[in-house]
């Protein structure tokens, strides 16, 4: 594959699931933080749903290291 | 572990019921429950005279707990026999402790209100030594205090032109700055043009502070005299106060903290009652112990009463449906880590307490991630700091402990890495054992992969022995989801060469013979359950994306020292950098591998429900009861 493409694949895998990430973590946030001043006992739930979304990313970046090892190799 | 409880039923002599709570109280051992009501039973229903006491107990109890708060300090329990503190005596000694500590506290609140007003006027103080000086006389004058605000000189300007206009030079206005900002002023205008001059006040919108009615009487100079000694005088009378605190914590404090004590065991011997049935003579309850002790309790209380109390085990198929409190009991090394058990709520009696698997593989998981010789010592060292700090059974005792299990496993995995803040560590000869995470990607994902598997394996073993009491049909169905998931992961492995080829074809046979059998012991969803569990394994991805992520914020780091043109700016920026990433690695691990216990692995058994062990004991200022 061209190189230009190789990067710009690698770059959009990793950076559209971030955003994604980002746009749902943003979602989270303030009813997070609504819910813990109304229910502190609640901080490891809402801690739980901001981390979940954030395995789209982290997965994202894994298939970004592959699409450039893969093409490196 | 989940401790094994047995449910006890306690019979006796219905006189000796207050004795038997209070020797059970002694033990601390037993959780009492309700006690249902049958013909011959009845619930024990207080009489006039017991409810009236306990009226006075919990005023009593009041009035010591706000003695308490108000005396702000906790000493030693005087020695003095239990007997010898009665009722009224400790309802005296707490009511006049109460009563000297509120009027103390009153006190003292209204010389801090009387000081913060007084420092309102403070920044006066300087411009009367300017009038005091300025040899104007001050019979029959009217002074106003006034603060100009920050960049008020406008107002001033505007203001010295009013009273121009409307007074002539019938006025004199003082104005010196303070430290704040603001402007000190104070203008003085014959007592006849008063009414004038807070008229063009009022139209100027400039607020005159109003004198405390103390200081409202006298000459201008002789009121700032007298808050300046005033000011002097208040620090004085708040050591003073201080002083009478100590005294009657001195005095009293001991007595308190014993009757703080006996009367919250006695109350709740009293609310305790409440749970017990009786007939004319006897008295029945019934609660839960651990069955390793429901020996001793037995011994004890034929101690202390012969044969008159009657202890028996309720068998298990009469409590069958009931939940038991649950006691988390671990070994030492693993006991800081019910912490993280408890961040949820409590695992149902019966099933399994997750503890020692998180005390395995938190720090381990955690240590994968971070992997670094230097931040591992740095994390090592601000534990030991947070241990030397905190008290024994504390939560931040629980988190040093957690912590120093994890630096020490990142300090492990760092020398297999070869890292020491990063990169640093190959310069300095440390070579990898394992790999190196800057180019080992794919082999530390297939590690973080292969790892999530073992858990997650473990995870569904555990639900399908869990689930082997019960329901065996789901128990099937928990293992099998344990056996596919290893298939597929070989499969899988088969296929991308990492095994012999040739067991690519078995394996998937043996994953197509066992799908029916899946559906059929866990039900049509079970083909997405299946697909969710595999979503799990790849999850533990990020033990590589957070690992290789922290390594490269090292390196990066690293590279700062040589690239800001003088060494020195660029090792400050280095050093910060690292700064950053120590935080950075130690917050996001513990958010990842914390999510990776709840999420992924408590997903596969964890039951939750579990009732808190309430046991009668006795009450500490620390915790409320011990």
């Amino acid at each position: 594959m061209d190189g230009n493409w190789l990067y710009l694949s690698a770059a959009l895998a990793v950076g559209i699931p971030a955003l994604a990430t980002g746009w749902a973590q943003s979602r989270i946030g303030p009813a997070a933080a609504a819910t813990l001043a109304e229910k502190p006992e609640l901080t490891v739930t809402v801690v739980l749903l901001i981390a979940i979304p954030e395995t789209v990313a982290i997965l994202g970046f894994v298939v970004s290291v592959l699409i450039l090892l893969q093409g490196g190799g | 572990m989940i401790l094994e409880m047995s449910r006890i039923r306690v019979l006796g002599p219905r006189e000796e019921l207050q004795s038997v709570l209070e020797r059970i109280q002694d033990l601390g051992l037993v959780h009492f429950v309700d006690f249902a009501e049958t013909e011959a039973l009845t619930q024990l229903v207080l009489t006039p005279q017991q409810e009236r006491h306990l009226r006075n107990v919990r005023r009593v109890v009041e009035d010591v707990n706000t003695a308490m708060r108000l005396l702000g300090e906790t000493p030693a329990p005087s020695r003095r026999a239990a007997e010898s503190l009665t009722l009224p005596r400790a309802a005296l000694i707490a009511g006049r402790a109460r009563r000297a500590l509120e009027g103390l506290e009153d006190r003292r609140r209204q010389l801090e209100e009387e000081r913060s007003l007084i420092l309102k006027f403070q920044p006066f103080f300087s411009t009367f030594d300017k009038i005091s000086t300025s040899g104007l006389d001050l019979d029959g004058i009217r002074i106003f205090y006034l603060v100009l605000r920050v960049g008020g000189e406008q107002e001033l300007l505007r203001l010295r032109a009013a009273l121009r206009s409307a007074l002539g030079e019938g006025f004199e206005l003082f104005s010196q700055p303070s430290a704040s900002g603001e402007s000190a002023m104070i203008l003085a205008v014959s007592s006849v043009d008063a009414k004038t001059a807070e008229a063009l006040l009022s139209e100027a919108a400039v607020q005159p502070l109003v004198l405390p009615d103390q200081f409202s009487e006298g000459g201008a100079i002789d009121t700032i005299r007298r808050m300046q000694a005033r000011l002097k005088d208040l620090p004085r009378d708040l050591a003073e106060i201080e002083v009478e605190r100590k005294r009657i914590a001195s005095v009293r404090g001991r007595d308190l903290v014993r009757i703080q004590a006996s009367l919250h065991d006695h109350l709740s011997t009293i609310t305790t009652m409440e749970k017990a049935v009786v007939t004319p003579r006897a008295f029945v309850f019934e609660g839960w112990i651990p069955s390793a002790a429901r020996a001793d309790l037995e011994r004890r209380l034929q101690k202390s009463f012969g044969g008159m109390i009657e202890v028996e085990t309720i068998s298990r198929e009469e409590w069958e449906g009931e939940m038991a409190p649950v006691v988390l009991k671990n070994p030492r090394l693993f006991r800081p880590f019910e912490a993280i058990t408890r961040m949820m709520p409590l695992p149902s009696y019966g099933s399994v307490d997750p503890t020692p698997f998180v005390a395995v593989f938190f720090p381990m998981f955690f240590g994968i991630t971070l992997g670094d010789v230097g931040y591992g010592a740095l994390l090592a060292a601000v534990s030991l700091l947070i241990r030397f700090r905190s008290s024994p059974n504390t939560k931040p005792r629980a988190v040093s402990e957690i912590g120093l299990a994890c630096a020490l496993f990142s300090i492990v995995f760092g020398f297999l890495y070869g890292e020491l803040f990063g990169d640093l560590g190959h310069r300095l000869g440390l070579q990898p054992i394992i790999f190196n995470r800057e180019e080992a990607v794919i082999p530390f994902l297939g590690l973080a992969l292969a790892l999530g598997l073992v858990h997650i394996v473990i995870g569904l073993s555990l639900g399908a022995v869990q689930r082997f009491r019960g329901d065996k049909r789901h128990a099937v169905g928990r293992a099998m989801a344990a056996v596919m998931v290893i298939l597929i992961a070989l499969a899988l492995m088969a296929a991308f060469e990492l095994l012999p080829e040739r067991f690519f074809t078995p394996l998937v046979i043996t994953i197509l013979v066992l799908f029916p059998i899946l559906i059929v012991a866990e039900g049509v969803l079970a083909p997405i359950e299946l697909v969710s569990t595999i979503g799990n394994v790849l999850s533990y991805a990020r033990i590589m994306a957070v690992g290789t992520a922290s390594v490269m914020m090292a390196v990066a780091a690293n590279r700062m020292a040589g690239a800001f043109g003088p060494v020195f700016v660029g090792i400050v920026f280095a050093l910060l950098f690292h700064l950053i990433n120590f935080v950075l690695g130690v917050f996001s691990p513990t958010i990842h591998m914390l999510r990776l216990h709840y999420v992924e692995f408590f997903g596969k058994f964890f039951s939750p429900g579990g009732v808190e062990y309430e046991p009668l004991r006795h009450w500490s200022p620390r915790e409320g009861a011990v």
